[in-house]
Parts: C-alpha cells; sequence; structure tokens
C-alpha cells in the first residue's frame, strides 16, 4: 500500500497552534484558509489544522490581544476575516518560539544522549 | 473586546468556504466538484461556530453554567433522597419561618417609624407615682397649667383623657364608646392628619366653641363602613349634639383606643370645676412638641425642675410616701419599651431554634457527604479540583436552603399574624406587622448563609492529604473528624432544645399556678356586667335609683340567686384612682413605716354574698346604713387592729376626716393582680359614695343563659342604657390570664419544634455512627459479643451525647438568665421542676431516637459485615 499525504501526517503537539499562527503571521496579515494553507505548505505537507482548532484558536488569540482581525478581500475579490499581529502578539512569539526551543533542545538531550552515556545508564 | 455576533462568525466561515473553492477551481478542479470538496474539507461548521462562541464566553458564565448543572444534578439526587431532603427542608423551613414571623413583628414594633409627623421630636410626659405602685398617675388640669407656663423647650403641648360616652346616630340604637377628649393643638402636637375632612385645631379649644369631633379610623372604617358622608353630620354624643368634622388617619392609639376624639365642650365633666381646678383630679395624658432646636434632654431637664417646683408648691397634694416623678421620652420609645423585652426574648428564641435548625440540617449533609465520600473521591480523582467539589455540594445545599427558605416564608406569613396579635397585648403597633419584601430578603439570607456553611462543613478528598477518603474502600469509613463534628452538632442541638424546654417549662408552671390559683371568688356563677352611666348629668340620686331598681327587678328574676352592685369587676377593669390614704382609729405608723395605700371600692349590700366572699366577722352592709360605716379586708384589719378588735373601731379618708364606723371584715381578694397579694382594702356602701358601674348576677344555673332576660329588665328600668361585656368572672379571669397563656404557648411551641428537631437530629448521629461502623459490629459480634451488649452501647452513646448536651444547656441557659436579666430586669430563672421535666423528657426523646438505629446495630449480619469490605 503506498502512502497517501493523509497517513504521513503529523498530530499537532497540544499548545503549538498558537504558535504557529503567530510565527504566520509574521509576514503580514491573513485570512483564516489563508493561515491553514501557510502552515500546510510551510511543514512540507505534513501537518493539517483542521478548521475546527483553527477558528477557535484565533478568536482565543485576538481575545487576548495578541492579533486584530479587521474584514478586507482577497485577491479575488472575496470578502473575509483578515488576522494581524499587534506588538504584544509579536512578543509573545518570541516568548513562545524561546520555550520551544528548549523544549526541542531538552527532547533531543534525552533522546539523543551524548556518546557514552547510555551505556554508563 | 467585544465577542463577535453570530452572524459575522457565519461570513467568515463561508469567507474560508469560498476562498477554498477558489483554489480548487484555480488548481483546474470542477466547480461542483470543488465546491462539495471545499464543504467536506471544513468538517462540522456547527461544532466550529460553537467552540469559536466558547471562546468568548466570559469565564464566570461558564461557572454559572456549572452550577447550573450542578444544581439539575442535585435535584436529581435529592429527589432520590427523599427522606433526608424532606427533614433537612422541613427543618430549615421552620427555623427560617419562626425567625421572619418574629422579626416581622419586631421590625413593625421596634424598627418602623411612626405615621406622625417628625416623631423624634413627639415627646410623652408622664407623672409617674410608684410609692402608690402606679407608673402612670397622670396629670390635673392645674398640674398641665404649672407645667404649660414658661416652658421654653416645649413648642406646644396635646392633652389627652378619655371619657366613655353614649352615641346616638346615623339611625342606630345607643352604644357606648371611648372618646378622646382633647385641647385644640393636640393635632398639632401629634403631627397626625386628617384621612377626610380637618381635625381639631386652636380654634375648637374652651367652652365657648362649637362642639365638634373627628372619628378614629378603625371606628369608621369598621362600625361606619368607610362612609364619607359623615363629615359634616350631626351626631349626639354624651349629653349633646356634635358635629363630626372629619376622619382621622391611621395612627397608633395611644394612650388609648378611642372611636371618636372630641373638643372639650363636648364633655360636661371636662368643663367641670372639678376637672379644671382639682390638682388631685388626675385623668389626662400630656405630650408635647420640642421647640425648635430644644433637645429631648433640655426639654426633660427644664420640665422636671418645673414640676420639682410645683410640688413644692403644693406640697399637700404630692404624699411623699407616693414618690411622684416625672418621666419625659420620646413617644416612640415610650410606644416601643413594653414590647421590647417580650420581643428580644421571642428574637433569642427564634435565633436558638435557627442555630438548632442549622445544626441539624448540618448533621445529616455532613452525613450525607460521608456517604458521598466515594463519588466525590473519583470525581477527584477525574480532575475536578477543589471549587468544582465545593460548587457540587454548594448545588445541593442551596437547593435545600432554597426549599426550606421558601416554605419557611410560606409558614412566615400566618405565623406572623399570630405572632403580631400575641406582641399587640405589649405595644398597639404590632397589630399591624406584616410580612413583606425586606422580610421576604431575610429570608433569601438566611438561605444563603445557611448554604454556604453547610458546603464548606464536609471535608472534602484531596490527592495530597494522606489518610482522606480514598477510591480504595468501598464501604462507608467515618473518620474521627467527622464523628467528632456530628457530635459537636448534635450537642448543640440537645443545649438549645434544653434550655427553650426549660423556659417552656417555667412558663406553663407559672400559668399552671395562676389558673389553679384560689382568688376567693366564686368564679362560675357570677355573671359581671357593665352598665356604664350615660355621662350626660345622670349621676348621683338618679342614678343610684336606677341600680336600686335594677337590682330590684332583676333578683326577682327565675334563675337569679341574687344581685349586687359595685365599680370594679375583678381584673378587667383598672382604677388607679381608688388608691388612697385612710387614717385609722388607734393606729400611729411606727418611725420609718410607710402609711400603707388602701384599695377603696364602693359595693352594694349583698356584694360578698352574690362573689362568694366570705364575711369573717361582723356584718354586711344593709339598705338601712343611713350612718358611715365601712368594712376591711383581713390583711387590713389584721395590720391596723393587731388585737382582732377591729369591729366597731372606725377610719377616715386621709382628706377629710369623717369617721366611718367598721361593720365588718371579709377575707381579702385581690381584684386587680392575677397574683394575688395580701390585700389592704376599705370597702364602703355604694349608697354612700354615690356611684357604681357594674351589675354582678349570681345565677343557679348557666350564667350565660341569663344575659338576655337580664338585658331586657335593665332596658326596662332604663331604655337608653347601654349594656356591656357580660361574663362570668371565670371568661374574665381567662381573658386577662391570655398573654400568660401565649406566653406560655409560644414558648412551648418553640420548645416542641426544637425537641421534635433534635430527636430527628440524635436518630440521625446515631443511624449514621451505626452503619459507618457496620464492619467493627460484625467483628465484635464474632469475637463474642452479644446483640444486647451491642445494644446497649448504643443506646449508651446516644444517652451521653443528651448528657453532655442538657449539661452545657444548663450552664448556657443559667449565665444567659444572668446575662437577660441584667439587661431585662427581672426575669425568673426556671425552677427545678421544670429543668429536670426538660431534661427527662430530652432523655426519652433521644432514647426512642436510639432504639432504631441500636436495634439494627445489635441484629448485624456478622458474616455479610466481615464480607462487606
Amino acid at each position: 500500500m503506498t502512502k497517501t499525504p493523509e497517513d504521513r501526517r503529523l498530530e499537532l503537539l497540544q499548545g503549538t497552534l498558537d504558535m504557529l499562527i503567530l510565527r504566520t503571521l509574521q509576514w503580514g496579515p491573513q485570512h483564516g484558509h489563508g493561515i491553514g494553507q501557510a502552515i500546510r505548505q510551510q511543514s512540507d505537507e505534513l501537518l493539517k489544522v483542521e478548521t475546527g482548532s483553527l477558528y477557535p484558536a484565533l478568536h482565543r488569540l485576538v481575545k487576548r490581544g495578541w492579533l486584530k482581525a479587521e474584514w478586507g478581500t482577497s485577491e479575488a475579490n472575496q470578502r473575509a476575516k483578515y488576522y494581524r499581529l499587534t506588538a504584544a502578539g509579536r512578543a509573545q512569539l518570541l516568548r513562545e518560539r524561546d520555550r520551544w526551543e528548549q523544549l526541542v533542545r531538552a527532547i533531543g538531550l534525552v533522546m539523543n544522549p551524548a556518546p557514552g552515556e547510555e551505556s554508563r545508564g | 473586546m467585544k465577542p463577535p455576533k453570530l452572524d459575522e462568525l457565519d461570513e467568515e466561515i463561508r469567507g474560508h468556504i469560498a476562498l477554498s473553492i477558489q483554489e480548487r477551481i484555480a488548481r483546474g478542479e470542477d466547480p461542483e466538484a470543488a465546491r462539495l470538496a471545499a464543504i467536506k474539507e471544513f468538517g462540522n461548521v456547527l461544532l466550529t461556530r460553537e467552540s469559536i462562541e466558547r471562546v468568548w464566553r466570559p469565564r464566570w458564565l461558564d461557572g454559572v453554567e456549572a452550577l447550573g448543572r450542578d444544581i439539575r444534578f442535585a435535584l436529581r439526587s435529592l429527589m432520590r433522597a427523599k427522606g433526608l431532603t424532606g427533614t433537612v427542608v422541613l427543618t430549615l423551613a421552620l427555623g427560617i419561618g419562626a425567625n421572619a414571623a418574629i422579626f416581622s413583628v419586631v421590625r413593625s414594633v421596634l424598627l418602623r417609624p411612626l405615621v406622625n409627623r417628625d416623631p423624634d421630636r413627639l415627646i410623652y410626659i408622664r407623672q409617674t407615682a410608684y410609692g402608690i405602685g402606679t407608673d402612670n398617675y397622670k396629670f390635673s388640669m392645674p398640674e398641665i397649667r404649672d407645667l404649660e407656663a414658661n416652658a421654653r423647650t416645649i413648642r406646644a403641648f396635646g392633652d389627652f383623657s378619655t371619657v366613655d360616652l353614649r352615641l346616638i346616630g346615623f339611625g342606630r340604637g345607643p352604644r357606648m364608646v371611648t372618646a378622646g377628649v382633647v385641647n385644640g393643638s393636640f393635632f398639632d402636637v401629634m403631627g397626625l392628619r386628617p384621612a377626610l375632612g380637618r381635625l381639631l385645631n386652636n380654634g375648637d379649644d374652651g367652652p365657648k366653641a362649637p362642639p365638634v369631633a373627628v372619628f378614629t379610623h378603625p371606628f369608621w372604617r369598621s362600625v361606619l363602613h368607610g362612609d364619607s358622608s359623615v363629615v359634616g353630620k350631626t351626631i349626639r354624643l354624651g349629653p349633646g349634639l356634635v358635629t363630626v368634622v372629619g376622619v382621622l388617619e391611621p395612627s397608633v392609639p395611644y394612650p388609648a383606643e378611642t372611636q371618636v376624639i372630641a373638643n372639650v365642650v363636648t364633655s360636661p365633666h371636662h368643663l367641670s370645676a372639678m376637672m379644671q381646678l382639682q390638682r388631685w383630679h388626675r385623668m389626662t395624658d400630656l405630650f408635647g412638641r420640642l421647640a425648635p432646636g430644644a433637645t429631648l434632654e433640655e426639654a426633660r431637664a427644664e420640665l422636671t425642675a418645673a414640676h420639682a417646683a410645683m410640688m413644692r408648691a403644693h406640697s399637700e397634694d404630692y404624699a411623699a410616701q407616693a414618690h411622684v416623678g416625672l418621666q419625659v421620652t420620646r413617644l416612640s420609645d415610650q410606644l416601643a419599651s413594653p414590647a421590647r423585652n417580650i420581643l428580644l426574648l421571642l428574637l433569642a428564641a427564634a435565633a436558638v431554634v435557627f442555630i438548632i435548625a442549622c445544626s441539624n440540617v448540618a448533621n445529616l449533609i455532613l452525613g450525607r457527604s460521608v456517604r458521598r465520600e466515594a463519588e466525590l473521591a473519583v470525581r477527584a480523582a477525574l480532575g475536578a479540583g477543589q471549587g468544582a467539589l465545593r460548587r457540587t455540594l454548594l448545588a445541593e445545599s442551596l437547593v435545600l436552603c432554597t426549599a426550606g427558605a421558601a416554605l419557611g416564608l410560606a409558614l412566615a406569613w400566618p405565623l406572623a399574624t399570630v405572632a403580631g396579635r400575641y406582641a399587640a397585648r405589649f405595644s398597639v403597633r404590632a397589630l399591624d406587622a406584616r410580612v413583606d419584601a425586606s422580610v421576604l430578603w431575610l429570608g433569601v439570607g438566611l438561605a444563603l448563609v445557611a448554604s454556604v456553611l453547610l458546603a464548606f462543613v464536609p471535608r472534602l478528598p484531596s490527592a495530597d492529604r494522606k489518610g482522606g477518603p480514598g477510591l480504595a474502600v468501598g464501604g462507608l469509613r467515618m473518620t474521627p473528624g467527622t464523628r467528632r463534628r456530628l457530635g459537636i452538632f448534635a450537642t448543640t442541638q440537645i443545649a438549645c432544645s434544653f434550655v427553650l424546654l426549660a423556659g417552656a417549662g417555667m412558663l406553663l408552671a407559672t400559668l399552671n399556678a395562676l389558673q389553679t390559683a384560689n382568688t376567693g371568688y366564686d368564679m362560675r356563677q357570677v355573671l359581671a356586667i357593665d352598665v356604664p352611666p350615660p355621662a350626660d348629668g345622670v349621676s348621683g340620686e338618679a342614678m343610684l335609683d336606677f341600680f336600686r331598681e335594677a337590682t330590684r327587678q332583676i333578683g326577682q328574676l327565675p334563675g337569679v340567686e341574687g344581685v349586687a352592685s359595685g365599680l370594679i369587676v375583678p381584673w378587667r377593669d383598672r382604677n388607679d384612682g381608688l388608691k388612697m390614704h385612710f387614717d385609722f382609729e388607734g393606729y400611729q405608723p411606727a418611725t420609718g413605716e410607710e402609711v400603707p395605700v388602701c384599695r377603696m371600692r364602693p359595693v352594694s349590700p349583698g356584694f360578698f354574698g352574690v362573689l362568694g366572699v366570705p364575711i369573717l366577722a361582723g356584718r354586711d352592709f344593709a339598705d338601712t346604713d343611713t350612718a358611715r360605716v365601712a368594712m376591711i379586708s383581713q390583711s387590713l384589719a389584721q395590720r391596723m387592729f393587731p388585737n382582732g378588735d377591729a369591729i366597731d373601731r372606725h377610719l377616715s379618708f386621709a382628706r377629710d376626716k369623717q369617721p366611718r364606723r367598721i361593720v365588718g371584715v371579709v377575707a381579702d381578694v385581690d381584684d386587680e393582680d392575677v397574683v394575688q397579694e395580701p390585700m389592704l382594702t376599705v370597702y364602703l356602701p355604694m349608697l354612700q359614695v354615690g356611684y357604681a358601674t357594674r351589675l354582678f348576677v349570681r345565677a343557679a344555673g348557666d350564667p350565660h343563659a341569663l344575659v338576655p332576660t337580664v338585658t331586657r329588665t335593665i332596658r326596662k328600668v332604663s331604655a337608653d342604657q347601654a349594656i356591656e361585656r357580660p361574663a362570668t368572672l371565670e371568661d374574665v379571669r381567662a381573658q386577662v390570664l391570655t398573654p400568660q397563656r401565649l406566653n406560655a404557648f409560644v414558648f412551648s411551641a418553640f420548645g416542641g419544634i426544637a425537641l421534635l428537631i433534635a430527636i430527628v437530629g440524635v436518630a440521625g448521629v446515631l443511624a449514621f455512627s451505626v452503619s459507618a461502623r457496620t464492619r467493627e459490629f460484625g467483628v465484635r459480634l464474632a469475637v463474642g459479643a452479644t446483640p444486647a451488649q451491642i445494644l446497649t452501647q448504643v443506646l449508651r452513646e446516644g444517652f451521653i451525647i443528651v448528657a453532655i448536651g442538657i449539661s452545657a444547656g444548663a450552664l448556657c441557659g443559667f449565665g444567659l438568665a444572668r446575662v437577660a436579666s441584667s439587661y431585662l430586669g427581672a426575669l425568673s430563672t426556671p425552677g427545678v421542676l421544670p429543668a429536670a421535666v426538660a431534661a427527662a423528657l430530652l432523655i426519652a426523646a433521644a432514647l426512642v431516637a436510639s432504639i432504631v438505629p441500636a436495634a439494627r446495630a445489635s441484629r448485624v449480619d456478622v458474616l455479610q459485615a466481615l464480607r462487606s469490605e
């Protein structure tokens, strides 16, 4: 059986969606559909964000003041809600990025111990 | 940050799908297929929209919603525990209902302002004479003129006295009314307004003014049916014609309840020289309105000084032994003060009932929550935080307390009416006690307090506490802490119940003593009838003729054994004016001895025979007595003539010094106090005093059956004669004992409620303790304990709770009585007998309550008990 893209998909780690959204919006305002597409393309089709998670997350970020929403029109003349990063959102992105990097490093250390460590255990 | 509207969310979602379709078409997909794929890809629109909405919902709303869920759950689970729910709701309802009812009365008597304008500046001035046992000596007109002269702190005085007058008008027969006779500034001083027409003013003062009157509101409403055409009509009031000028607004009838209030010219008595000039002729109450800027203290100081100066100037009219004094108070305080003690006592009793109710409910809830510990532990294990668990408990107690409060307030309605009628004996203001919004808030407040307290009574299971209730144990386990708390609540209940029961017992004992006391009268066979003299000049010989003739004709009626007349129906008529000083032949007061004040009673010949009072020495009065004669009571004879030679000695009024020969000595009877004391009474022949208003008829059979024929006979003698309040002495005494009976009844009711709740409490605690120790009993039975031993042990536990409770209650009760008597004045502490009876009652009740759980403990199935865990 050949592997379809669906099968290769990864589950998003809890709490990382907010960070991905903030990161995606760093390049400029975008609507919900665009954000979802961007995450998929950037992740080489490995991450797919369900709308059922994406939209509540967007609204949550707006409520916290990290994003700002305003109505606009797409290139194809379709009315859509555009989300834009606020200053607070930028600061939050930096914090989340730091935390993420620490997490990756910590998990990396556990999973790939320095040579010799494993035998000692 | 405002949450987006619903259609905005829809538009955003539609936009998303549209963009998705556009993209797919751009990739070369067929438009129809693209549409379907986009919709499929989006997933569940409604679900997404709902989760967006949830993001925007405020957090407290989540809490409320969760509480709502908890409440629904609580309702369902409480419906399953009907017995517990019923007990808790009923207990709380009794506690809250009693409090709400008593509070309504307290509010209307002590807290609500009077309708009188500016009631804080309305003062009541009273003359007292404690030396002769009267706290309201009243004023005479010369005294009032002395006080009014030069009073700078009082802007105006209002005086008020009552007189019984015959009222004829509106096409009805004659009726006796009590009329208030007032000066022109009375209504201005009282600050009252007319409901109709006008009130009396300074133009109505003096002997030359036209006679005018106003009706009081209750009389106008009930007797005249609120007929507004009465204003301007002319009625016959007493001797003359009087114009009705208005109706008084509803107000507190003080100092006396009257039907009409009229100006001075309507009452010949008020114009007489005796009323106007005699300093000792005291029948008037005095009110005042403070002058601008003056305080109550200044007024009191000024009036007291004026009063003292007046007594010095007329020292012959103020016997030193009478201790005449002056009281100046706000009218509002005067109205509230007699009721204050009894109301505070009632409030305390209601509070005790509430404490008992709350402890009982706390016990039941505690027991229930221990049963629920397993459930709570599961919830905690599944991630419910402490807050969520408390919320579960709060929901349940809220449901219970709200139901209790609702039922309690429903109960408060009739209870407040009963309590109001009861308290009306102490303050007229209690009559319009109503349950209203503020009481509703009280109920809601009590319920909320109770539910929050109850929610915090049980201990919560928690992950980090060692030895906490866990999932491992399937059965019921009780920790020592829980058991201690249960015990404390049960003991509190017993202690409070004991205090209430002992108090009720004391009141019942007092009542019983009063009811069975020997009064010296033959109460059952004697009919007393008020035959008030119409104050229209029929006095002296004409009145005596009427009495002589009425007595003669009634005496000839079949079934009548004797007729007599007098001035006082025992216990019903109070007349402080009939207390006087007498001189007795050969009696000199020892140094420091107070000359006793005696009661003076005019009676007709045959009076003692009719009322069944034995004549101990000498003879009765006779119609043939022409020389001045007197009879005296046994105690007076012993005191004044210790050698037993009272007969044929002489006495005289201290005022006129005319000697009267003592012809007889009669047994002591007390016609004023329900508790009989040694009586110093001087009886004078009615014909020589020249005044009588009461007829006494001794019946062979049922006295009440004689009323119609006696009435007809009196009317035959004098067609216009008012005839009122026929009753046997037994009826009268029952009537005057009503306050005592009500006291005893109210406190017994409180005690009964407390006892009931306490029984439920003890039974609940023991039942719970037994079911929590099934395993223990099983083990004991297995190693050889007999069921009887188990039974006695549980009974002993019940007994210990009660014993501790009663000891605590006795200590508290004693302490409370000490504290209370320092605030409330004389308060008799319960005797040993009522306390012992109360204790016995509680012990018996507790043993009965223990029997069921004890029997269950002794019947524990060993095998099942041991296998149960």
